[in-house]
């Protein structure tokens, strides 16, 4: 009931503040784009080149062009995108005189902060889902070829964004500001989080050209651990929508504990607040 | 039975982040408010009175002492179903239209849909702004959004209401109104928390009072006793010859008020009946005598100028 509500609320301010419409008419557009970009000459010129490499035909085909609408650069601006946007539910709520309402009904802290949490997670899963399920359907009415894999990138996307948010909440509910939440939230995430995942890729490779001091090094490995990591999560809807084999679920595992422990110290920090 | 109890209560907020330096927001605060009391709390600005209200919410936690509503802690989430609450400054999200915020909160406060589609008008049109259910809010008066936050404070039929400046904005008519909806309220048994400025209003409808100062509690009780000058009496007669003026101005240290009336410092009720029994033997007829009251503005403004 009180999900439902904060649910319903969270869609109520996104259509009144025009959010809904503005992410809607940016994905529409992204769409169009698709419809037009995606001919049938793009797809027989693609499978023709698997086809001389034989490295496949139409269905390797498909999940290359699938797997390049999710990759890393439109990945970023969608979820970024996203991450601005719900930036100012947390701050919103904070402001004196509604915050004070909300904590006046019989709802606990700890639900107020989840309920936000999850309310903003169906916000970006039903965008998500509109603008992918209706790319995953233009490009298979126009290759016709059906590779459900590609639904899973709404599920992956929303993963990443989900990781992320648990830190807007957090930042939040410490600042009361939806400027200082998005410029922390998008420095960890670009180029933060980017460069340790290029840094981590550096490290576990075998050819290294520049040399790294061993504090530095360190430094770098455990800053990567502890910190999101939205590109390897990337790379593995990749890997899911191209039906490759997943090399490690540590980058999951580790950006659900960053997500979790987020999450936990934002219930900690709201419960003991005063306001 | 104590509907609010309230032991000791203490509260000290940092002064600044990271400093030691405490600031003594309530100090040591006890009272009990009653089943169907209306209460009203009195301070000047910064006496403690939003703080004491949000400790009572669980809106902000106390350092020290006990809170209790309904015999529960104020931490117990449960007991916030029979509570109602209109904050000073309250803050709607203006895209919503009047019905909507009270479906919202509604919905928060435990509301289903079929029971918020049967009262959302209902208490709308208790508050006169039924006619207004569709509009947004951002277009509402200041007067407006208090009849709606009173509308939303009523939602989830309450037993007991805490009210912040409920009347803040609200032309004399629509005080009127609001002052009759909460004597409403009453007759049905519920609780009122006033905290208020306007003393007159106070006055008008609280059963009891408390006073506080700089957060700590100075002078509790009804406003009958509150506003009662214990040791004054005030006597009404036919017309006073000269010499029970004199005698009454010499012996009786009374002060008198034309031919007709005058008033008596006195010790006790035993001195009222001496002034009775002189005024009797010297042939005046006694019209009157009461007590002399005070307005709770004038109590209030001796008693705060006596604390500082």
């Amino acid at each position: 009931m009180v999900l439902y509500s904060f649910i319903r609320g969270i869609f109520k301010e996104a259509l009144a503040k025009k959010i809904l419409l503005t992410i809607f008419g940016f994905f529409t557009l992204i769409i169009v784009l698709i419809v037009f970009a995606i001919t049938n000459s793009t797809v027989e010129g693609l499978q023709m080149m698997l086809e001389s490499k034989s490295e496949g035909g139409l269905r390797e085909a498909v999940m290359m062009l699938q797997s390049g609408i999710v990759s890393g650069v439109p990945m970023f601006m969608l979820v970024a995108s996203m991450l601005i946007i719900t930036s100012s539910f947390v701050p919103d709520m904070l402001k004196k005189g509604h915050i004070d309402l909300i904590l006046s009904k019989p709802i606990s802290r700890t639900k107020i902060i989840l309920g936000h949490f999850i309310a903003g997670v169906v916000l970006v899963f039903v965008s998500f889902l509109f603008l992918l399920g209706i790319i995953w359907i233009i490009v298979s009415l126009k290759t016709g070829y059906w590779n459900f894999y590609f639904l899973y990138s709404v599920l992956w996307f929303t993963l990443i964004f989900a990781v992320l948010y648990s830190a807007v909440i957090l930042i939040g509910l410490l600042s009361r500001s939806s400027i200082l939440t998005i410029i922390i939230n998008l420095l960890v995430f670009f180029p933060i989080s980017w460069l340790l995942y290029l840094a981590n890729r550096y490290f576990e490779s075998d050819q290294k050209g520049i040399v790294f001091g061993a504090f530095a090094e360190a430094v770098l490995k455990f800053l990567y651990q502890i910190l999101p990591k939205a590109w390897n999560m990337q790379d593995m809807c990749d890997a899911f929508i191209t039906q490759n084999p997943i090399v490690s679920y540590q980058p999951l595992i580790s950006s659900l504990l960053f997500m979790a422990v987020m999450l936990s110290v934002s219930i900690w920090y709201f419960n003991k607040k005063d306001y | 039975m104590n509907v609010i109890e309230i032991n000791n209560l203490t509260k000290h907020f940092s002064s600044k982040r990271f400093s030691g330096d405490k600031i003594k927001a309530l100090e040591n605060v006890s009272f009990n408010v009653g089943s169907g009391e209306i209460f009203g709390l009195l301070g000047p600005n910064g006496a403690g009175k939003t703080t004491l209200v949000k400790i009572l919410l669980g809106i902000t936690f106390l350092t020290q002492g006990k809170a209790a509503l309904f015999d529960k802690p104020v931490t117990d989430v449960n007991v916030k179903r029979k509570i109602g609450y209109l904050p000073e400054n309250h803050k709607f999200p203006n895209y919503l239209t009047g019905e909507q915020v009270i479906e919202y909160f509604g919905r928060l406060s435990g509301l289903k849909k079929y029971d918020l589609d049967k009262t959302t008008y209902k208490y709308l049109k208790i508050v006169g702004m039924d006619e207004w259910g569709t509009t947004k809010i951002k277009k509402y008066s200041k007067g407006m959004m208090q009849r709606l936050g009173l509308a939303q404070a009523m939602i989830s039929n309450p037993d007991l209401i805490f009210l912040d400046e409920p009347t803040d904005g609200v032309d004399p008519i629509g005080r009127k109104e609001i002052r009759d909806v909460l004597l409403e309220l009453k007759k049905q048994g519920k609780t009122i928390f006033l905290n208020s400025h306007l003393l007159s209003e106070i006055e008008l409808i609280c059963d009891r009072v408390a006073i506080l100062n700089k957060g700590a509690l100075i002078k509790e009780g009804s406003v009958e006793d509150i506003t009662t000058t214990e040791n004054k009496y005030i006597f009404t007669t036919s017309d006073l010859d000269d010499a029970t003026m004199n005698k009454l101005l010499l012996e009786y240290k009374s002060t008198v008020h034309g031919k007709n009336e005058f008033t008596c410092l006195v010790n006790g009720v035993e001195d009222v009946n001496k002034i009775i029994d002189f005024i009797r033997s010297s042939g005046i007829l006694i019209h009157g005598v009461n007590q002399e009251k005070n307005s709770l503005e004038s109590m209030f403004i001796n008693l705060i100028e006596q604390k500082n």
